[in-house]
């Protein structure tokens, strides 16, 4: 793999981290985590990028999830084009800023509140293994399990997962489903974002230039509550879903109505999306079969899948609801204590 | 502009100028000379490039050296014992594991670290740990056959 020339800014903390990126955002600087996103997106593209052709490609312009870097344009030697429009090239950023020494990034810490804080440096291995997620945040457990291979996993981290903001993220539609807190920190000082609002568009979030994702914050799950997510993929290692859905369900006692619930969808809208029109369809009720189907119809109506090679807009809609159905089912059973 | 890093590779300390934008891979075949480890697709896909870091099976292609200054490498090449063969690699010799081998570097990393990690794997958990290493060749049955032979401590 050919990389554009940078330089590696590597901050031994996060305060010094703020500092260098707010110095060299001006230059132009990444941010670097596990790289197994980034260092792909930068690498010279040796086939040029799919290029759009024809009207209404699904790829072109806002739902492309190829190298930012254009394929005519490469450390600025020219490139052959595969003829058709291109879109405007991007230059290299100069700067990659590391995140490998920021060790209080890395890492989960169970508070007394019964939250869990999750460094965004914490590898997908990381929360896979944790057993305290597969108790309590199952749903994250569950999208760590399916993410790409163990490769992928060892290196990849959830802040990155959640940061790349791809509409398929499988650590990114659990976290939304659990109702996390995205901590961003930069030189002037901490803010604090509902994860559901993060992610704007495939690549795109509300993040400033400047600021670092610093932690996720899960609330402490209710005590009759369960989750679950589930990927649906042509195959079981290194493949991104088709639709994912993620669940979370809390009752008010075993065997009584829904005490709060939300859901979340992965690959059906141009970034990972909460399902809002579960919510009043499902709460108060006795999660009955009826109840059940009528939540995961409702479910459909939030998504915006389109057509593309892992599936039609049809098919996906339709997985929405058997995704939805059988997911809350499975969180059912946990909240009730059966599995 | 160079960076200076240090790097055990196969328990050796080298210190060494690197380009920050020289993956780990490239320090390794291009600057050390040990090209065991191969390169395939060079994004992550397949697996061949895996090394051990800190223990950790990594993919040296998407891994910038200068991330993992001061870190302990092991490569394919640490696996041999005074020059024979360590019971791993016998194992995939003798259960035809090995076919072109052009993944064998990568399979050995990782079953090297599974096997470290869980010295007795289920054939389930054998598969899922290789699942990101792809041979074109074997069809895997193979190579999953010689790792639980290795585990057995066993080997023809
Ligand atoms: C072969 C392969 C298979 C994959 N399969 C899957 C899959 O099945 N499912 C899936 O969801 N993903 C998959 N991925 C994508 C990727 O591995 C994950 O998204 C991973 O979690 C990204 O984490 P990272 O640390 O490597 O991010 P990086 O590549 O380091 O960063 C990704 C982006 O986030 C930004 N960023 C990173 N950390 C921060 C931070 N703390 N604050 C602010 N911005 C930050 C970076 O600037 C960059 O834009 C796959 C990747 C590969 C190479
Ligand atoms: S060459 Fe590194 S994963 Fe293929
Ligand atoms: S032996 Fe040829 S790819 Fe595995």
């Amino acid at each position: 793999m050919i990389l554009p020339r940078f330089d590696v800014l590597t901050p031994a903390t996060v305060t010094e981290a703020c500092a260098l990126l707010a110095a060299h955002t001006a230059a132009g600087v990444r941010i670097l985590a596990g790289g197994t996103d980034l260092l792909v997106e930068l690498r010279r593209p040796i086939i040029p990028q799919h290029v759009p052709r024809c009207d209404g490609c699904p790829t072109h312009p806002e739902g492309a999830v190829f190298s930012t870097i254009d394929c005519t344009m490469w450390n600025s030697e020219p490139l052959m084009a595969a003829g058709g429009s291109v879109r405007a090239a991007v230059k290299p950023p100069a700067f990659l800023l590391s995140l490998h020494k920021l060790r209080d990034l890395r890492g989960l810490q169970k508070r007394t509140d019964g939250s869990l804080r999750v460094g965004a440096c914490t590898t997908i291995t990381d929360i896979e293994r944790s057993r305290d997620i597969r108790e309590g945040w199952t749903a994250l457990a569950e999208g760590a399990d399916n993410l790409g291979s163990p490769l992928v996993r060892n290196r990849g981290t959830v802040g990155g997962n959640i940061a790349n903001a791809r509409p398929a993220a499988d650590t990114a539609v659990p976290t939304i489903a659990l109702r996390a807190t995205l901590v961003l920190r930069s030189t002037s000082g901490i803010r604090t974002i509902a994860a559901a609002d993060f992610p704007t568009g495939p690549g795109k979030t509300i993040i400033n230039p400047g600021e670092i994702l610093t932690y996720i914050e899960y609330p402490a799950p209710a005590k009759y509550s369960g989750s679950a997510y589930h990927k649906l993929a042509n195959r079981k290692a290194l493949e991104i879903s088709t639709v994912g859905v993620a669940v979370y369900l809390a009752l008010e006692t075993p065997g009584g109505p829904v005490a709060d619930v939300s859901v979340a969808l992965g690959a059906v809208g141009p970034k990972p999306l909460a399902a809002a029109s579960v919510g009043p369809v499902l709460l108060g009720r006795i999660p009955d079969e009826t109840a059940i189907n009528d939540a995961a119809r409702a479910a459909m109506e939030d998504a915006r899948p389109i057509d593309d090679h892992r599936g039609s807009a049809w098919y996906r809609l339709q997985m929405v609801e058997v995704l939805t159905r059988r997911l809350l089912k499975t969180a059912l059973a946990r909240a009730e204590g059966k599995k | 502009m160079k960076k200076l890093i240090t790097l055990t590779v196969n328990g050796v300390l080298h210190e060494l100028a690197v380009e920050p934008r020289r993956t780990l891979l490239q320090v390794i075949r291009e600057d050390l000379g040990l090209t065991g480890t191969e390169k395939g697709c060079g994004i992550g896909d397949c697996g061949t490039c895996t090394v051990l870091v800190d223990g950790v099976a990594t993919f040296s292609c998407l891994t910038l050296a200068v991330q993992v200054e001061g870190c302990a490498v092991e490569t394919v090449e640490s696996l041999a014992e005074n020059g024979k063969l360590n019971a791993l690699q016998q194992a995939f010799v003798d259960h035809g594991a090995v076919q072109c081998g052009y993944c064998s570097p990568g399979m050995l990393m990782t079953s090297t670290e599974l096997l470290r990690r869980n010295p007795h794997p289920t054939e389930q958990e054998i598969r899922r740990a290789i699942s990101g290493n792809l041979c074109r060749c074997t069809g895997y049955q193979k190579i999953v056959e010689a790792i639980q032979a290795a585990a057995g401590g066993q080997h023809e």
